[in-house]
């Protein structure tokens, strides 16, 4: 899993909207950068449920920029890319890229029938105990008839049968030709398309809402930052990796002589108090100089409910 | 394999069952959690996880760090999981980037059939499915197909770009470049390439296509994954509204006959409202009741109501303006739906994308919108609160912030329909402290 | 019902409008959050400082009954340490007042903080003596234990490990013609985490 995606990381820019594919880049971003995103797409694994969502991961353009400008990824044209990428394949690699589906295909094929085959070794070893327990116990009755054990028995056993959907799984998984290799579909265009696009497909730095300079700012000092719409703000600031910790701050920006509510602060304070999290306000400061580091020059300030 | 394992994820109604208080979607959950539902084993009893336990900051010991690695592991395995089609029952998909098409192995076939319909338009619409649609399939399989996709006369199913990219998403679906976009015959050769098409390049072609956005498709998935079913309403594209006016034809019969229906009581409010407009001289020169006799309570009432409201039952429809449009009709999963003729939707939907609509929509924006909806007033014998929160036309309204979805929904409460007053006559005493309540509406 | 009456009496002025009143070179927002503190919730040895900001602006600084605020972390410190809240010297602490409406900002505010002297440094605990309870019947060890935490949160003070700067931002209701709510929020500099209770 610790593996690093070879760099830069191609962000996919596709109507408007940041994506990661690769699953590698995914949790490298996490675990390198404090880049977490969002996980836009449906586990194919668990597909009728919402609590945990899969790839791809929508970035923020605050995300994607940041990545840009420490080196680590570029933005890649994907639309075009991809057309372009596919239309000049050279038939020579399709057959190659189709070549190694199907052995991964066959690959997994094999491997669901060895596990299938094992429930089944594990279900029949279980009868069997089963079976064995209850003749220990008719011998030592020595009332119950034969017949009686094998009715318990074998209706578990016809259960267990239908409920394997593969008709092949009766066939030695050493003979599986490419008729029975499982269809995979892939998450990235990478085989066949290149790793890295061609230059003429990359993007220039993304465009970013005022309040890039508070996010680079907290990202600086180690915040993990999600969207804040859920609470009303516009971002959240967790301490550590959302996975596993909540977050500190409802986080919302303004410019430095920009007009303020103060009702704005009383219900952000209010409502981070009630959810046990601060109220974060800040921006840049104009009177401090820029540095070369984004957010070098913010200010920020935490509000919380005085309780009285 | 896959669809097993699927069946024994919790749907959408039993899962209500266990943790209502929480939203599980509301902040990101331990991946570990998911490990519990081994996918691999056929253990039947996998159920969602609860909420994981958090810790409140980091601190530097190497317990901490241990579970969160672990966390992430889980994650990055729960990512990792393939989308695998078993060859005796793969389903397959052919992108179609130019919009449907003839099917190509009928041309000559379809010479004759040509022959018999000489009118028919060479565009592609004249096959019958929206131009929208891009992606085909031939050999449609399983219950997702009996609310999703546009068959055509070749008996092909025809999918829009949120159908066909939910699909795959969901491994449901095995979607192929044609011939023609990966440089091997003609421009417009849609057969299958056999070449599969991965979930990166399908974001790619279906992102974008169509009037497809990430927020739209954010919505639409999410509610597909809960059971919803979800089509789109007219007002999908803003060129398509006038075309709505055809198809609102029917929100506006609904809207006439409901006004025909409604003369009882209505009719005597809109003519005393009308005398009372008519009357205003009297009321500036004396006392508001007037000098007559008066037998009860409810007439003193009805006279001194005198500020005119709003009646949504009367509001003309109107065409609304994206995003403050209805973009997808939503019906619940017990709903019976025929693809042909989907029934009234049980939810509509407006889809807003608040990094490029950063302020509250004004109240016109949020008036053209309910009055695009047909009148929907709340069952009669509800209690009030539950009819003034029905309202009398009602949309949700999906706020959309880099793929965090939050539903709103706004409905139009007539509180000047609500004759508290009348009730009270009707009801008798039922009611505590009756002068509070005549003052706190009207 | 409309009988005519003689009109009653004017009502004496509330206390707080004879405050204001009494005062009218101070700002009645000031004045209003100063009498509030007083009254409701029984600050004593209010003071008011006109603060030199590129904004002219006064804040009310006072002693609380009771702590107002305290830093998770120093809550930690302290619990670890088997002291509580009422062992320790109450901290003198700024009161900014507004009124609901104000214009402001965030360059306001942070100008209100720079005026505002560093916490741990003159004027926040100079006021306050030495509790003589505390000497006499807790022993030795509780002042050992209050003399390091003492020495602990001057160190904290300069890492700002238990915060930076604060104040309570006050806010008066305008609303409804102004019914004389006050409500209060604690205001720090930077990040600081949040409590937990």
């Amino acid at each position: 899993m610790n593996t690093n995606p070879e760099l830069p990381i191609p962000i996919s820019y596709i109507a408007g909207n940041y994506f990661i594919f690769s699953v590698d880049a995914a949790t490298f971003l996490r675990r390198e950068h404090n880049i977490c995103g969002i996980l836009a797409g449906t586990l194919p694994q668990v597909p009728q449920q919402n609590v945990f969502t899969g790839l791809p991961l929508e970035l923020m353009p605050e995300e994607a920029r940041f990545l840009v400008e420490e080196g680590v990824a570029c933005i890649v044209d994907e639309v075009n890319f991809q057309k372009q990428g596919m239309q000049s394949l050279v038939e020579e690699d399709c057959k190659k890229y189709l070549k190694e589906l199907e052995s991964q295909g066959i690959e997994t094929m094999q491997m669901l029938l060895r596990h299938k085959e094992r429930q089944k070794e594990g279900a029949l070893k279980k009868i069997a105990e089963k079976k064995a327990t209850k003749a220990k116990k008719a011998e030592l009755k020595q009332a119950a008839s034969d017949a009686t054990a094998d009715d318990s028995a074998s209706p578990f056993f016809e259960d267990s049968q239908p409920s394997t959907p593969s008709q092949v799984s009766s066939r030695r998984s050493s003979t599986l030709g490419s008729r029975d290799a499982m269809r995979i579909t892939p998450a990235i265009s990478h085989p066949p398309l290149p790793q890295q696009p061609p230059a003429e497909h990359l993007l220039p730095l993304p465009q970013v809402p005022s309040s890039y300079p508070l996010f680079a700012h907290l990202h600086s000092k180690g915040y993990f930052l999600f969207p804040g719409l859920r609470f009303g703000c516009q971002y959240l600031a967790y301490p550590g990796d959302p996975l596993r910790f909540h977050s500190h701050f409802l986080v919302v920006s303004t410019l430095w002589d920009e007009e303020l509510d103060l009702m704005k602060i009383i219900s952000g304070g209010r409502l981070g108090t009630g959810v046990k999290k601060g109220f974060l306000i800040g921006g840049t400061d104009k009177n401090l100089e820029e540095s070369s580091d984004a957010g070098s020059n913010v200010r920020t300030f935490s509000i919380e409910w005085a309780g009285m | 394999m896959v669809d097993l394992d699927e069946a024994a994820i919790n749907s959408p109604s039993n899962d209500a069952t266990g943790h209502l208080d929480v939203d599980l979607t509301d902040e990101t959950q331990d991946f570990r959690m998911l490990n519990n539902l081994s996918f691999l084993t056929d253990t039947p009893e996998a159920s969602l996880p609860k909420r994981g336990e958090k810790d409140f900051e980091p601190n530097p010991t190497l317990f901490q760090a241990d579970v969160l690695s672990a966390s992430r592991r889980a994650m990055h395995n729960a990512l990792s999981y393939p989308r695998l089609h078993n060859p005796k029952n793969i389903v397959v998909g052919v992108y179609a980037p130019n919009g449907p098409a003839p099917a190509p192995s009928a041309t000559s076939k379809l010479d004759t059939i040509a022959e018999h319909s000489p009118g028919k338009k060479p565009a592609p619409t004249s096959i019958g499915v929206s131009p929208d649609a891009c992606v085909y399939v031939t050999n449609p399989k399983g219950q997702l197909f009996r609310t999703i996709g546009q068959a055509d006369r070749w008996s092909r199913i025809w999918l829009l770009p949120e159908e066909a990219l939910y699909l795959l998403e969901r491994g449901s679906l095995d979607i192929r470049w044609p011939r023609c976009a990966v440089g091997d015959g003609e421009e417009d050769d849609v057969e299958d390439s056999g070449i599969p098409m991965s979930l990166q390049a399908a974001y790619a072609c279906f992102l974008g296509h169509g009037g497809l956005t990430m927020e739209r498709f954010s919505v639409y998935t999410g509610l597909r994954r809960l059971g919803y079913t979800v089509i789109r309403a007219p007002g999908w594209t803003q060129d398509s509204n006038i075309e709505a006016a055809g198809a609102k034809s029917s929100d506006e019969l609904e809207n006439q006959l409901l006004r025909r229906q409604g003369p009882g009581l209505a009719g005597i409010f809109t003519r005393f409202l009308e005398w009372l407009h008519a009357s205003p001289p009297t009321t500036a020169m004396g006392p508001v009741v007037g000098f007559g006799f008066h037998r009860g309570y409810v007439d003193l009432f009805r006279k001194l109501s005198l500020i005119p409201y709003y009646d949504p039952a009367t509001a003309s429809p109107s065409s609304a303006t994206l995003p403050y449009a209805v973009v997808f009709h939503v019906y619940k999963p017990s709903t019976h739906i025929r693809k042909s003729a989907p029934p009234s939707p049980d939810f509509r939907i407006a889809v807003v994308n608040t990094r490029t609509n950063t302020t509250m929509p004004t109240l016109s924006q949020i008036g053209t919108l309910l009055e695009s909806t047909p009148f929907d007033p709340p069952a009669a014998n509800k209690p009030l609160y539950v009819r003034l929160r029905h309202g009398q036309r009602n949309v949700i309204l999906a706020a959309v912030d880099q793929g965090v979805v939050s539903y709103l929904r706004v409905a139009d409460a007539a509180f000047g329909k609500e004759k508290i007053y009348q009730s009270q006559a009707v009801r008798g005493n039922k009611q505590r402290g009756p002068p509070r309540n005549k003052f706190k509406k009207q | 019902m409309a009988k005519p009456t003689p009109s009653p009496p004017i009502p004496n002025p509330s206390a707080l409008t004879t405050f204001i009143s009494s005062r009218p070179t101070t700002s009645a927002t000031t004045l209003q959050v100063l009498h509030n503190l007083q009254y409701q919730h029984l600050w004593t040895s209010l003071k008011i400082h006109d603060l030199q900001t590129a904004f002219p602006i006064s804040l009310v600084s006072g002693l609380p009954p009771h702590r107002v605020y305290t830093h998770p972390d120093e809550q930690l410190y302290m619990v670890e340490h088997g002291l509580r809240e009422e062992d320790i010297e109450l901290d003198r602490m700024f009161v900014l007042p507004t009124v609901q409406g104000e214009p402001w900002s965030l360059e306001k505010m942070a100008a209100v903080f720079d005026a505002l002297p560093n916490i741990g440094e003159e004027g926040l605990r100079s006021e306050t003596q030495p509790s003589d309870a505390v000497q006499g019947s807790a022993g030795a060890d509780k002042a050992a234990k209050l003399a390091e935490y003492y020495e602990y949160r001057a160190k904290g003070h300069r890492t700002k490990e238990w915060g930076g700067k604060r104040l309570l931002l006050a806010m008066i209701d305008k609303g409804m013609g102004g019914e004389g709510t006050v409500v209060y929020y604690v205001v720090q500099e930077g990040t600081v985490k949040p409590r937990q209770n």
